[in-house]
């Protein structure tokens, strides 16, 4: 036990001690999240806005198409009934709301559209706001056959109510990503790099010649690795809610503690996944492309920069199942939905199933020289 | 070390620290160590020379129980190393040919590890005077010279006061004043009565420093016994050297000019 906290110790020290492996564990993703966080990617794709027809008649019908024609939306329509929209609105799932009332655009009176924003969401109340103006003005225009003095305010009038969603767009799912893409980086490469600079220079070979070998040593290294990786979380999401303002679930000490098991869950494996790597490469050169395969398409496709349903239904039933997808979703649905651990069994069953195969890949492919 | 002090030790010891029968080694269709036989007496430094791929570092790394021999025994203090290669390690002291450290630990924290290794409290001050890096205990491995590495690695070798240090090739690549220096060090650890086991491509090594040498060639151990014995037997043959023997060399040149003393700082 001594010695597992002597060898344990010593592979923190050699950790700090390296700075560029501290640039890559800790800044460079936190580097990554500012940028993305500040330029908010989000509101380059069109507001989600939720569609509540009471009319359901041809004047509703069109303003619709005129909305979303399906190819490319000026809103994003979500359509459904009215209690269940707004509960995605404050869940922070679409971005603000729009009610038809019945008899749209039929009666000779004037049809009050209500128009329920999100107040945290000021960019997308107004893309919304203008869009509906729009439709509405051009509907007006092709239903009402009426002399210019007529104006479109004695038919169509907009009523905006705000509500405080709690939802964190894309700042609260981009967090909680970086901060296990970082994991999942520093792990792997961390783990491989180090590994194969001991291995290629006889470090793990003069370990051998001693009585407590190499086993043991490398039992360290990962402990160290787990460490780092709980720093990393802590980090990062900090860095997340000062910086891009998110929260932290429902802010508890549980909440807190869920994060950290989860974090230690995607720690060992991509640490492990790192061991396998790197003890069945014989040099840096053949582990730098194999560490590359293995984390590339998982920052693209597992739900890191953008969720996965912008993918074609073939590529999110693949990528739904890659490591890096549970340790993501494990960390949002804690993060932003403040979710028990208790409920995330699918995720940390996830971690643990990949787990088990990274470590008997590990073990069977370990060379020490 | 003059040869009677050595049959001297020899014959009040007995017991050989050291023994090895009809050792063999092979890596697919090379035979890198080829049923051979040799003992080293407690006290002694035994040196191993030959040219490279003879099988000198595979026999010292099966000694070292860091490699399985195919048939043969060998016994260092007693242990058998095929048997108990961990119990072997506990007692012996190893330098490798090429030994890499951590990079981020200080000379001093790499003693103390590989002390830890051991289960050993290490008077680091004490080693690191031993070996002539009293002034470099706070700097890292990377920082420290190729001669100040090797010298690291030797302390390392002593951590657990062992009874037998094997040393492959402890001054290849080393310049003529870190080559003397590790002579030195070579011959203070030998003065506390431990046991070494060295390779060499040097003879001016191997006969500075060892009692007596095997001569590997192929696999196999062509001769066997004290370096000046080994010259006698030769010249008996008729031998001479068809130059005419200088009373210095261009190595003594090299010394006198510039020096005994380390540049590595």
């Amino acid at each position: 036990m001594r010695l597992y906290l002597v060898l344990t110790i010593a592979s923190l020290k050699m950790y700090f001690r390296n700075r560029q492996a501290i640039f890559w564990a800790l800044f460079f993703p936190m580097l990554i999240m500012l940028i993305f966080g500040l330029l908010n990617f989000d509101q380059f794709s069109p507001p989600d806005v939720g569609f509540v027809d009471n009319a359901r008649n041809e004047a509703s019908t069109s303003f619709r198409n005129a909305v979303d024609d399906g190819e490319d939306p000026l809103l994003d329509l979500k359509i459904d009934d009215e209690a269940f929209l707004r509960d995605e609105l404050s869940d922070g799932d679409i971005d603000s709301l729009i009610i038809i009332p019945a008899g749209f655009g039929e009666a000779d009176g004037i049809s009050t559209v209500q128009a329920v924003f999100d107040s945290r969401k000021p960019q997308e109340q107004g893309i919304t706001e203008t869009v509906t103006r729009d439709v509405l003005d051009s509907l007006f225009l092709e239903i009402a056959d009426v002399p210019d003095e007529f104006r479109v305010e004695s038919r169509f009038e907009i009523e905006p109510t705000f509500i405080e969603g709690q939802g964190e767009g894309f700042r609260g799912f981009l967090v909680p990503g970086i901060a296990a893409m970082a994991i999942m980086q520093a792990g792997i490469f961390g783990v491989v790099f180090s590994l194969i600079r001991f291995k290629t220079g006889g470090v793990l070979r003069r370990l051998q010649a001693t009585p407590i070998g190499p086993s043991h040593f490398l039992i360290g290294q990962m402990s160290t690795r787990l460490i780092v990786t709980l720093l990393q979380t802590y980090v990062l999401i900090v860095v997340g809610m000062l910086a891009l303002g998110v929260s932290m679930g429902n802010g508890t000490v549980l909440n807190w503690i869920d994060l950290s098991i989860m974090a230690l869950f995607g720690g060992a494996l991509f640490t492990v996944l790192g061991l396998a790597i790197s003890g069945w490469a014989k040099t840096e050169d053949v582990a730098a492309p194999v560490a590359n395969i293995v984390t590339l398409p998982m920052m693209f496709l597992s739900g890191i920069f953008f969720p996965i349903e912008v993918f074609p239904d073939w590529l999110g039933n693949i990528s739904q199942f890659f490591p890096l997808t549970y340790l993501a979703d494990g960390f949002r649905e804690i993060t932003v939905n403040g979710a028990s651990i208790t409920t995330l069994g699918p995720e940390l069953l996830g971690l643990g199933i990949w787990t088990v195969v990274a470590f008997a890949i590990a073990t069977r492919v370990f060379r020490w020289e | 070390m003059t040869e009677t002090s050595l049959s001297e030790k020899a014959s009040e010891t007995g017991e050989p620290i050291i023994s090895v029968t009809g050792l063999t080694k092979r890596y697919d269709d090379l035979t890198a160590v080829d049923d051979i036989s040799f003992s080293v007496q407690r006290g002694e430094v035994f040196g191993m020379l030959g040219p490279n791929g003879a099988g000198k570092t595979t026999t010292i790394e099966i000694l070292e129980g860091m490699r399985r021999a195919d048939s043969g025994t060998a016994v260092v203090g007693g242990i058998d190393v095929h048997r108990h290669p961990k119990d072997v390690k506990k007692i012996i002291g190893v330098q490798l040919q090429s030994t890499a450290f951590f990079d981020y630990l200080s000379v001093s924290e790499t003693i103390k590890l590989y002390g830890e290794l051991y289960g050993e409290k290490v008077d680091i001050g004490a080693i690191l005077e031993e070996v002539e890096l009293t002034d470099r205990g706070k700097a890292y491995f990377k920082q420290l010279s190729g001669g100040q590495k090797q010298r690291l690695s030797i302390a390392v070798a002593l951590v657990n006061r062992p009874q037998v240090l094997f040393l492959d090739e402890p001054t290849t690549a080393l310049d003529p004043q870190a080559r003397r220096h590790m002579w030195e060090l070579i011959q203070r650890i030998r003065a506390t009565g431990t046991t070494i086991m060295l390779t060499t491509h040097y003879m001016e090594e191997a006969e500075e420093l060892c009692d007596r040498v095997a001569i590997m060639d192929k696999g196999k151990i062509v001769q066997m016994d004290a370096p000046n014995a080994l010259v006698e037997q030769l010249l008996k043959t008729g031998f001479t050297k068809t130059r005419e023997v200088k009373l210095a060399n261009l190595e003594d040149v090299f010394i006198n000019l510039t020096g005994r003393s380390l540049r590595e700082d």
